[in-house]
């Protein structure tokens, strides 16, 4: 009853927008995409002032800035520093590689995109993504970041196999949220 | 009854100077920087997150820290015993050593090992200009030193000498290799998350407000020397966190006791013989 009074009066919300902590993860990428996110917080596009800090460490951040097509080394520590990052949190993809496998799509090493292991929100695509698109791009998720609840993100669930046809395997349509109507 | 009002209002003042003091580094790097209250943004962004923590000990330490760190500014405002209030401040420190150790996490045991060398680094030079602050003003409580006139000229090298220690306590190059942000990814503060990293950070904005009056108290009564000293010391010490890199631990202790203890030696056998 306390917490309900004190949820009633004291409305932080609006506050995640305003101080948001990126956590820079590199699953596997060129270093492009990176290069390009290091140059976002140096002077001439500076991200400091909508008060991001990039800190090192996922306890601390709110936004996992992913870059890189999973390799299979990288899957396991990219859903434990998920894991670690506290509710509430969003996901941004930054680069053609992290949204669907960009030029490295459907060879042997590569998941094609982060979106098969956790929820992404925002996609931004690019090769490399420029400064302008990334920043544009956290900003868009900032409004989403607001609206968030506490609550730990329903997986996704792998509901079928992928549709081989005259040597073309299509896995786009395997995966849909838990509780999304059957088909 | 003004210091009641300004021991309970510590945290926010000190939140005003830390971020007073980002914009600061922004400005000097030729960028525009986050608003001045951005440290209160955060606060409120880290009450509102998922509670995570390792174990309890790890954050009745961290909270022991914060509380003895305030009750030491108190009484340093207060006008207590001067080397009552070091230790004081030292038992802090010893607080936030003994959270680094208490979980089972690689990298806040090399923090917590490199806060201790840094604590053997700055202690004597501590307790060095405690005892000149006797031997100019007669007497070690800093309630009476606050009231007696302005000696400030016959203690120049003592000053140099806690120059020296500043940037240890606000934890800037180039002698922040415990809280060395990009090599052991924080430190101590590695597995504190949400309210409880609120903590820590709420201890950081308190220091300030000790380090600074402490410049203040170098200056005894003249209030006009001490705020222009003030703002001399934390433009001086911002340009040099700008520019500077980070020192070695190692080179850390060598420096900060060799040229501490020599600077403040010469000082006190020059107040006791000339």
């Amino acid at each position: 009853m306390f917490s309900q009074l004190f949820k009633s009066l004291f409305n932080f919300k609006p506050y995640r927008k305003k101080s948001p902590w990126i956590l820079h993860y590199n699953a596997g990428s060129c270093n492009g995409c990176d290069i390009e996110i290091l140059a976002c917080l140096s002077p001439k596009y500076d991200l400091e002032r909508f008060g991001v800090l990039n800190t090192g460490n996922p306890k601390q951040s709110d936004i996992f800035l992913v870059t890189g097509p999973v390799t299979f080394r990288s899957r396991e520590r990219l859903v434990e520093l998920y894991n670690q990052m506290p509710e509430p949190k969003i996901v941004v993809a930054v680069g053609s590689c992290t949204c669907t496998g960009g030029v490295f799509r459907g060879m042997y090493n590569v998941e094609d995109g982060i979106d098969r292991y956790i929820p992404v929100d925002v996609y931004i695509p690019g090769c490399a993504s420029s400064p302008e698109l990334i920043i544009d791009g956290l900003v868009k998720g900032l409004d989403i970041l607001e609206n968030k609840t506490k609550q730990i993100e329903l997986p996704f669930k792998l509901f079928s196999k992928p549709i081989k046809k005259d040597g073309i395997t299509d896995r786009t349509k395997m995966s849909k949220r838990i509780d999304d109507e059957q088909d | 009854m003004f210091e009641w009002v300004l021991i309970v209002l510590t945290p926010i003042l000190g939140g005003f100077i830390f971020g007073i003091e980002r914009k600061l580094k922004a400005r000097m790097q030729n960028r525009i920087g986050p608003p001045i209250l951005q440290p209160f943004y955060d606060m409120y962004k880290l009450l509102d997150k998922q509670l995570i923590l390792v174990n309890s000990q790890h954050i009745v330490f961290a909270l022991l820290h914060m509380i003895t760190l305030w009750v030491s500014v108190a009484m340093l405002i207060l006008g207590f015993h001067l080397v009552y209030i070091i230790f004081i401040h030292l038992i802090a420190t010893i607080f936030l050593i003994m959270a680094g150790y208490s979980v089972n996490s690689t990298y806040s045991h090399i923090g917590s090992n490199r806060e201790l060398l840094t604590l053997v680094a700055y202690e004597p030079v501590l307790i060095l200009i405690a005892v000149g602050f006797y031997l100019v003003y007669g007497t070690f409580d800093t309630g009476a030193i606050f009231t007696m006139g302005n000696k400030l000229d016959e203690m120049v090298l003592l000053f140099i000498a806690f120059l020296l220690i500043v940037p240890i306590k606000l934890k800037k190059s180039p002698f922040d290799a415990s809280e060395a942000h990009q090599e052991i990814v924080g430190g101590v503060e590695l597995e504190f998350g949400g309210v409880f990293y609120e903590i820590l950070y709420m201890a950081k904005w308190i220091e300030y407000i000790f380090v600074y009056t402490i410049i203040f108290l170098f200056c005894g009564n003249g209030f006009l020397v001490g705020t222009i000293l003030c703002f001399v010391v934390f433009i001086v010490i911002n340009l040099v966190d700008n520019s500077t890199a980070r020192v070695r631990i190692d080179h850390l202790v060598k420096i900060v006791l060799g040229f501490g203890i020599i600077l403040s030696v010469i000082n006190l056998i020059g107040i006791s013989y000339v």
